[in-house]
C-alpha cells in the first residue's frame, strides 16, 4: 500500500505586495498551484493611532481619525464624530446631514472608481484602469471645488459640517452627475459584459455565504456573498432613510443569485455608482435651508464637549469598503477620550478573502486580495514603537550609513552630502 | 432623525426589536445589566454587561437569537482595576432598523482571563488576538494566540494600551505622540 506523499510549500506573499501599493503579508501554503492555506500577518503599517489618541482631545482626534487613511478620510472622520455625538447627546443640523450624505457618496463613487481600476490593472486590462481612472479625475475635481482638498476632506466636524454647500457648489457637483450619466454606462458596458473581465473574475475567490458570516465580511464583499446588510441602511443613519437607501445586491446588479465571486463583488461596486449619484442628487434636492453646525467655533464646542461627553457612544457608517464602526468613551471633565476604536472593513474582509482562495490557483490570489479593494493603512492602525535593546534606525541613521558606504567605496568624492536646510525635523 | 415621532408613536403600542431582544436576554441571564438606550436620532442599541462566567453562554444564546449574527468588533480597554473586553454586535437585520449590541465583559487585572468564542464567532479570533497582545487580556481556549499587528521582537510583557505600568513607558517613546505634551495623557 502506497501512502500519499504531500508536497507542500510555503510561500510569502508581501510584504511588499505587487498587487496593492500597501505592505501586508500572506504566507500561502501551495499544493503544486493550489492554494491550500492562508496565514495572515498584519502590523506592516503600524502608526501607533489609539496610543497617540490616548494623548490628543476630541477635535484633535478629528484630524488623526481622518490621516488614518486617504480613500476613505471621510467616513473615518463621520463615524468617529457620529460616536462623539452619540456619547455626549449632540444632534446635528438636518441641512449637516444632508451635506454628509453628498460628500459621503462622493467619496464612494472616487473609492469604487480606484477599485474597479485597481482590479482591471490586476488582470493586466490597463485600458480599463486608464478609462476609469480618467473617469475618478472628475470627481476628486469635484470634492477639491467642495472641500477643498482632494483627500482630507475635513468637512464634518463634531455637531456637523465646516463648509456649505452653495449655489456654485452645487453647480459643480450637478455638472459632475451629468458627466458620470455619460461615462458610467461605458465603464459598466466594460466590466459587466466583457468576456475577459467575466473569463477571469467569474468564479475566482468565491466566498461562500457561509464564510462571509464567520468571518463577519461586510460592505461590498459581505453582500457580493449574498448577505443583505447596509449600515446605512440597517442602521437608519441620518437621513440616508429619508433618501430610499437600500442594500445593492449582485441580483440588482447582473441579474443572476449572489454567488459571491470576484465579479459580484464588482457588481456591487457598480450598482453603488449608479446608487450614489442619485442619492447626490436627491440629497441636493431635498437639502434645507439652515445652519450647519450644532456650536459656531471650534473653542466653544471643545468646552461644551468637556461637560457634555459622559459615556460611550457607537458609530456605525457604511464605508465604501464596507461597515464601519468606532467607539468612544469618554468621561465628564476630561477633554480627551479614555478610550478610541476604530474598527474598518477591511479587517473582517482580510480574513475572509484568506478563507475564500482556499483551493484557487496562486494566479487568481492578486485579483481575490484586490477584489476586497483593502485598505491596509487602516487596518494596521494599532500601536507602537519600538523596544529597549534593539537599535532601530531612523531617517537620520540611514542617511549616516549611506554616506559612510559610499565614502568607503569611493574615497575621493567631493561634495558635502549632509542636508540643506532643515528638511526634516526628526 | 425624521421618524423620531413615530418611533416613539410604536413605543407606546408595541416594543421594538431591541426592547424585544433586551427583554429575552434579561428573562434568560438575570445576573446580566441590560439596558436600552436611545441616542439623539433615535438610534435603541442594548447595552449588556455580563459577568465573565457567562459571557460564552450569552454569546451561544445571541448566535441561536439569530444565526446570521454579525459580530462587527471586539474592543480591549483598560478601566483602571480591570480589563475589559466589549464586543458589538448587529443582529435581526432582516429589516432596518437592526438590533445594535454591545455585550461587555470585565476580568480583573490579576486574574485577566476571558473565555474565547471563536467557536460562536470565528472572526472574534483575530479581536481576541488583538487584546491579548493590546491590554494583556488572556483567552481562555482561543486557538491561535500569535500576536496580530505588534512585531515579533516587541518586548514581552508590555501591552501598548495599558495605561498602568505595563504600558509602553516614555523611554520607549522616541517622537511618538504630540511633540509639545508627550506626558499625561490619559495615564493618571
Amino acid at each position: 500500500m502506497t501512502e500519499k506523499v504531500e508536497y507542500w510549500v510555503k510561500m510569502p506573499f508581501g510584504p511588499i505586495h505587487p498587487g496593492l501599493e500597501e505592505p501586508e503579508k500572506f504566507i500561502l501554503t501551495l499544493d503544486g498551484e493550489r492554494i491550500v492555506d492562508v496565514d495572515v500577518k498584519l502590523g506592516y503599517n503600524l502608526r501607533g493611532i489609539q496610543w497617540i489618541a490616548l494623548r490628543r482631545n476630541y477635535i484633535q482626534i478629528m484630524y488623526l481619525a481622518e490621516r488614518m487613511c486617504g480613500i476613505c478620510s471621510f467616513s473615518h472622520n463621520h463615524t468617529y464624530t457620529r460616536a462623539v455625538e452619540e456619547a455626549g447627546g449632540i444632534e446635528v443640523p438636518e441641512r449637516a446631514e444632508y451635506i454628509r450624505v453628498i460628500i459621503g457618496e462622493l467619496e464612494r463613487i472616487h473609492s469604487h472608481l480606484l477599485n474597479l481600476g485597481v482590479l482591471a490593472h490586476d488582470i493586466g486590462y490597463d485600458t480599463l484602469l486608464h478609462l476609469t481612472w480618467l473617469a475618478r479625475e472628475k470627481v476628486m475635481d469635484t470634492l477639491e471645488a467642495v472641500s477643498g482638498n482632494r483627500v482630507n476632506y475635513s468637512m464634518v466636524t463634531i455637531g456637523g459640517v465646516r463648509r456649505d454647500i452653495d449655489e456654485k457648489k452645487r453647480r459643480i457637483i450637478l455638472d459632475m452627475i451629468k458627466y458620470y450619466r455619460e461615462v458610467f454606462p461605458q465603464i459598466e458596458e466594460a466590466f459587466l459584459h466583457d468576456p475577459t473581465i467575466e473569463a477571469r473574475f467569474r468564479d475566482t475567490a468565491v466566498i461562500s455565504k457561509r464564510v462571509a458570516l464567520e468571518q463577519g465580511a461586510v460592505g461590498p464583499t459581505g453582500r457580493g456573498s449574498g448577505i443583505r446588510d447596509d449600515a446605512r441602511w440597517s442602521e437608519r443613519l441620518g437621513v440616508y432613510p429619508d433618501l430610499g437607501i437600500k442594500p445593492v445586491m449582485p441580483q440588482d446588479v447582473t441579474g443572476e443569485r449572489p454567488r459571491g465571486d470576484v465579479f459580484d463583488r464588482m457588481a456591487v461596486r457598480i450598482g453603488e455608482l449608479w446608487e450614489s449619484l442619485e442619492l447626490i442628487e436627491r440629497a441636493l434636492d431635498g437639502m434645507p435651508d439652515g445652519k450647519i453646525k450644532a456650536f459656531p467655533k471650534d473653542n466653544v464646542l471643545y468646552a461644551k464637549l468637556r461637560l457634555m461627553v459622559d459615556g460611550e457612544g457607537i458609530g456605525r457608517y457604511e464605508a465604501p469598503r464596507g461597515e464601519l464602526v468606532h467607539y468612544v468613551r469618554g468621561k465628564k471633565g476630561s477633554d480627551k477620550p479614555l478610550r478610541w476604536k476604530p474598527r474598518e472593513p477591511t479587517f473582517p474582509n482580510l480574513f475572509a478573502v484568506a478563507k475564500g482562495v482556499i483551493g484557487d490557483q496562486v494566479a487568481d490570489f492578486v485579483v481575490a486580495v484586490a477584489s476586497i479593494d483593502p485598505c491596509l493603512s487602516c487596518t494596521d492602525r494599532v500601536a507602537v514603537v519600538q523596544d529597549g535593546k534593539r537599535k532601530i534606525l531612523t531617517e537620520k541613521d540611514l542617511l549616516k550609513a549611506s554616506i559612510k558606504k559610499t565614502r568607503e567605496i569611493n574615497p575621493d568624492i567631493k561634495g558635502d552630502p549632509t542636508p540643506v536646510g532643515s528638511s526634516c525635523s526628526r | 432623525m425624521n421618524d423620531n415621532p413615530a418611533n416613539k408613536a410604536n413605543e407606546v403600542k408595541e416594543p421594538t426589536k431591541a426592547e424585544k431582544v433586551a427583554k429575552a436576554i434579561e428573562e434568560r441571564f438575570p445576573e446580566a445589566e441590560v439596558q436600552v438606550k436611545t441616542n439623539r436620532w433615535g438610534r435603541q442599541r442594548v447595552w449588556v454587561r455580563v459577568p465573565r462566567e457567562k459571557y460564552r453562554e450569552l454569546m451561544g444564546f445571541i448566535k441561536a437569537l439569530d444565526r446570521e449574527a454579525h459580530y462587527s468588533i471586539g474592543i480591549e480597554q483598560d478601566w483602571g482595576g480591570e480589563l475589559g473586553f466589549l464586543s458589538h454586535l448587529v443582529i435581526h437585520y432582516g429589516d432596518a432598523p437592526a438590533v445594535s449590541l454591545i455585550v461587555d465583559v470585565h476580568a480583573p487585572k490579576d486574574d485577566p482571563v476571558i473565555p474565547d468564542v471563536s467557536d460562536i464567532f470565528p472572526i472574534a479570533l483575530q479581536f481576541e488576538r488583538e487584546g491579548m497582545e493590546m491590554v494583556g487580556l488572556d483567552f481562555d481556549g482561543a486557538p491561535d494566540k500569535r500576536r496580530l499587528f505588534l512585531p515579533d521582537d516587541f518586548p514581552e510583557g508590555i501591552y501598548p494600551l495599558r495605561l498602568d505600568e505595563k504600558g509602553v513607558s516614555d523611554e520607549m517613546v522616541k517622537n511618538a505622540g504630540h511633540p509639545y505634551y508627550l506626558k499625561g495623557g490619559a495615564k493618571k
